[in-house]
């Protein structure tokens, strides 16, 4: 057994929430990366057979979408955003110093797994532009300084909880929308912070 | 709805049912799209793109895949544009980017979708400059498949049929993009009882089977049609042969038996026909297995019947001869029996050498129901032997039917493996481990919701080999007082119902042993069977062959039973003969010849003539064509008589349903106290089975199968490997816990070596071994 019962217990909360056990498959996948920092076989045996499907099918769901880790990440994934609003507002710099900083290339990890570093498509804060998610909490309106900043303090400080209203307030620039609630619940890996399948995480302040 | 709807198809008109697929309608006029994805006997999933007709919208002409899209009164199709050959071109020149150039290599190549369409409809020229993506070629991803990622198309062909045909879908799409590939999990084989299918039907060569791989190339083969003998589904196959040797069986689309599909014993059991083990010449075994000649053996053989009076004569027969072969040795009977009268023969009885053989559902008294009968059914029910394991070709059928609604409903203990496709399972709260009714009929649950005035189709059958078999007969009266009833006997094996319709009275093993009478002389001639293995009479029937006078086996192989026998005679089998099967709903299918007949060995009805003669009991007879046109006379409708010429013709190839007159006398055995409960896998140790190298090694696990309570409670156990005794018996198993049994129950597979000689009835000990390693016969 590759799963303790308190993740168990949690899995079948988060089945009940489904008509069909096998809809919980996304969710369940997300708990077992935010276990792992990567989605384990054997975490992929545990789901099969919560929820009643085959190992391969949810391998294949697994390997399908780029968001479901096959290697672990470090403790921080940082996407970068490329694509078009970001590119035209000087991605470039942000992607070259991240990348300058951590010595990673394109999906790679560094050795002490603090760092995952990649280049991910859209990230819909075009009008942040430039855009950087670390755990998936966006950053807005980044510059290559406040970018390398923003490493060196994750570095320094190894926060447990990522709150992306912090990041912003620390090193970010330009926001898409200034009227939002403030939030301060984060995520503490790879993974996104859901309310409803407790990845979201609340920071004490 | 009208029956029929119009549509134009190139500028013509042609007609089709509504609700169909363009695809399928142009077909059915003749027209032939071009497809890679679609498979009729499947859901369409437009993957491929390579049917892309153009069809008249309200906005203008339009691109649209032919398999995904219905057709509707007045449509206009073009099938052949050039905005479509353009396309197909495109579809055509973007598959081949992947594709590796390794046809002159490839098993397909030859009758190879990909490549006969792209000569049909191709670019002729590639564009493409760059590198091909790679992976390792091929992996195995069974023990008799292999999967070459670099040839497959992503059609998901084989991935569908694993999951919406066999429902076992162990092969999935995984990764993205580029990177995409069909493959297993690791560690978790493609182990399905049907994995061949996808061999079959995969349009390019990247799924392959160990059996065949560089075996022949298809414009070398000879093809034949002809009938299964796996089950008595009697599933249609096309026997591919190349200097005389099989090599490769496929599954036939027959509309009411197995639609295309065969099981991997189906299809890959043939090898033996081969074997260097095969007996080829008759033997004097007693004469330390001396090499003799037919007239040899026939003359010793007729001496025998001949020489003293008031002899017994038995024949135990087995279920993979054709009717006229059985029609011939009941020919023979008859005639032997008429010798009696001269007072040299005693009695005179045959026997099936099948545990699950009672007396079943027949003549009349019922109406018996088609394998079709599943589609139109309200409700199937089933209580009788794992079905997935002995009838697997019906198993698809029935998920097929539930998948379409129909309702389920299983009775008994033998069928778990495919309790999840069930409404209701009635185990344990309702049948005992006896396999008797715990509760009144009447007040079984949800029962009357399920039957009460709708169409019924009750498969039933013996579900072990020790049964009372009274409950079977309450349950189909309560079923047929309340119910519209059909009836599907379940005779799993081979050409039962063949040996039932032409024999005149068939009895079982049992009847055998008890009736054996050792003060007289006693002759059993064993026919294509072997009782002495296989059976919970086994270790009974041995011992009355030991005492009995003067033994023939007629047979392919040695075996436990030629072991106790006088002479062998060396026979035919299938692919080596020709004549008819019948399956469950009594379907009469040809079975034809391909092979020559291997040495000196006969088909059985040649033996039965030849002894005829040498007795002086002139048969007339000479040939497979004259004994089935003898039979037909006996069928209850002449109107369409399964004769040869009948089943030659063009509308007759799927088979003709008649019925005889049938006689079982099968005395109930009654168990009172089951502590066992043996069924039939697929996979076992039979002689055909273990000279088929490619799937001899699938039969060899021994496992037992019990619940966790019975695991833990009764037994105290913690190891998956146990020591199983029971008085001198002790083999070793390996456990799998199975949660749908009841209490207390073991099931245990008797047709794998080591379990005959135990006592269903008497409790076993379990000792936990001291190794986990995985164990299997050596
Ligand atoms: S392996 Fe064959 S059947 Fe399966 S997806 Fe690839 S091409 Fe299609
Ligand atoms: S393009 Fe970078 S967030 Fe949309
Ligand atoms: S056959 Fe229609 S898309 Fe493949």
């Amino acid at each position: 057994m590759s799963w303790e019962k308190e993740l168990i217990d949690k899995a079948n909360e988060i089945i009940e929430m489904y008509p069909q056990k096998r809809s919980a498959l996304g969710p369940l996948l997300y708990l077992a990366q935010e276990k792992d920092g990567y989605i384990s076989n054997d975490s992929i045996v545990e789901i099969s057979n919560l929820v009643g499907i085959t190992e391969v099918q949810v391998k294949s769901v697994a390997s399908f979408y780029s968001m479901y880790k096959e290697e672990q990440t470090g403790k921080y994934l940082l996407s970068v955003c490329k694509s078009i609003s970001c590119e035209i507002n000087d991605s470039r710099s942000v992607i070259d110093s991240v990348k300058n900083f951590t010595g990673l290339e394109n999906y790679e990890t560094d050795t002490e797994k603090v760092f995952t570093f990649e280049e991910v498509e859209c990230i819909g804060a075009c009008g942040g532009a430039p855009a950087v998610q670390v755990n998936y909490e966006t950053v807005e309106g980044l510059t290559s300084e406040k970018s390398v900043q923003m490493c060196e303090w994750l570095k320094e400080e190894r926060p447990e909880i990522i709150v992306a209203d912090e990041l912003q307030e620390k090193f970010g620039g330009v926001k898409s929308f200034d009227w939002a609630i403030k939030d301060n619940t984060g995520t503490s890996y790879s993974v996104p912070g859901f309310q409803n399948i407790g990845t979201a995480k609340e920071k004490s302040q | 709805m009208t029956d029929q709807i119009k549509i134009n198809v190139n500028g013509s008109e042609i007609s089709s049912k509504p609700d169909q697929l363009i695809i399928e309608a142009c077909e059915d006029s003749g027209i032939h799209i071009p497809r890679f994805c679609w498979h009729k006997r499947m859901d369409p999933v437009g993957m491929c793109r390579m049917c892309l007709v153009e069809i008249e919208t309200p906005r203008g002409k339009a691109l649209v895949p032919s398999c995904t899209t219905k057709v509707s009164e007045d449509l206009v199709v073009d099938t052949e544009s050039d905005v479509v050959k353009k396309a197909q071109e495109g579809v055509l020149e973007f598959l081949l980017i992947n594709h590796p150039l390794d046809c002159p290599v490839c098993d397909k190549a030859g009758e190879c979708p990909l490549q006969d369409q792209t000569m049909a409809y191709g670019p002729g020229e590639s564009r493409f400059v760059e590198d091909k993506r790679h992976f390792e070629k091929p992996i195995p991803i069974s023990e008799i498949i292999l999967l070459d990622r670099e040839r497959c198309i992503l059609c998901a062909r084989c991935t569908r049929f694993s999951d919406e045909i066999s429902g076992d879908p162990l092969i999935e799409f995984i990764q993205r993009g580029n990177k995409t590939q069909v493959n297993t999990f690791p560690d978790e084989p493609f182990r399905s009882y049907f994995s061949g299918n996808t061999v079959q039907i995969c349009p390019v060569g990247a799924l392959t089977s160990s059996s065949y791989r560089f075996k022949a190339r298809p414009w070398d083969l000879k093809k034949v049609s002809s009938t299964s003998n796996c089950s008595s589904v009697g599933d249609s196959v096309e026997l591919n042969v190349s200097q005389n040797k099989m090599l490769r069986i496929l599954g036939e689309d027959n509309e009411f038996t197995n639609q295309g599909w065969l099981s991997d014993k189906g299809r890959y059991n043939f090898e033996y026909l081969h074997s260097e083990k095969r007996i080829e010449t008759p033997l004097l075994v007693k004469n330390s297995n001396k090499e003799s000649t037919i007239n040899e053996t026939m003359e010793l053989i007729s001496n025998e019947i001949f020489t003293s009076d008031n002899r017994n004569i038995s024949f135990i027969v087995g279920h993979n001869s054709t009717n006229e072969e059985y029609y011939a040795l009941n020919k023979f009977v008859k005639n032997l029996n008429k010798v009696k009268n001269g007072n040299s023969v005693g009695s005179i009885n045959l026997y099936l050498s099948d545990d699950y053989l009672y007396n079943g559902f027949f003549n009349d008294d019922y109406s018996l129901g088609e394998i079709k009968d599943l589609d139109s059914a309200d409700t199937i029910i089933l209580w009788a032997q794992d079905i997935k394991d002995n009838l697997p070709t019906l198993y698809l059928r029935i998920k097929q039917a539930v998948r379409n609604g129909k309702k389920l409903l299983i009775f008994g203990h033998t069928n778990t493996a495919i309790k999840q496709l069930s409404e209701e399972y009635y185990g344990e709260n309702i049948v005992t481990n006896n396999f008797e009714f715990n509760v009144e009929i009447s007040d079984i649950p949800n029962l009357s919701k399920y039957i009460d005035g709708k169409d019924v189709l009750a498969i039933v059958g013996k579900s072990s080999p020790l049964q009372n078999v009274n409950p079977i007969f309450q349950l189909v009266k309560h079923l047929d007082e309340n119910s519209n009833l059909k009836i599907l006997n379940c005779f799993s094996k081979g050409n039962t119902l063949g040996a039932l319709q032409n024999l005149d009275i068939v009895k079982g093993l049992n009847e055998f042993v008890t009736e054996f009478d050792s003060s007289k002389k006693n002759i059993v001639f064993t026919v294509g069977s072997n009782p002495v293995n296989n059976s919970i009479y086994s270790h009974k029937v041995k011992d009355t062959l030991i005492d009995a006078d003067f033994v023939v086996s007629l047979d392919l192989f040695k075996n436990e039973t030629t072991e106790l026998s006088d002479i062998i005679l060396p026979t035919t089998t299938f692919g080596e003969k020709e004549g008819t099967f019948t399956n469950l709903e009594m379907r009469t299918l040809m079975q034809n010849k391909i092979l020559p007949t291997p040495g000196s060995a006969l088909n059985e009805w040649e033996y039965w003539l030849i002894l005829s003669n040498k007795m002086n009991l002139l048969e007339s007879y000479e040939t497979e064509e004259e004994l089935n046109s003898m039979l037909c006379k006996d069928y209850i409708d002449n109107g369409n008589t399964p004769s040869f010429d009948n089943l030659n013709k063009p509308s007759n190839l799927d088979g003709i349903l008649n019925s005889k007159t049938i006689n079982i006398e099968v005395e109930n055995v009654d168990s009172t106290n089951l502590e066992i409960l043996f069924v039939h896998r697929l996979y076992g140790d039979t002689s055909s089975q273990i000279n088929s190298p490619s799937i001899s090694m699938l039969g060899s696990e021994r496992f037992i199968e019990m619940n966790s309570a019975t695991y833990f409670g009764s037994y105290m156990l913690n190891s998956d490997v146990v020591t199983l005794i029971q008085g001198n018996n002790s083999i070793q198993v390996n456990v799998n816990i199975n949660e749908s049994l009841p209490d207390n129950l073991l099931v245990v597979p008797i047709n794998r070596r080591g379990f005959q000689n135990l006592n269903p009835e008497k409790k076993v000990e379990l000792e936990a071994a001291k190794s986990r390693e995985q164990l299997s016969v050596t």
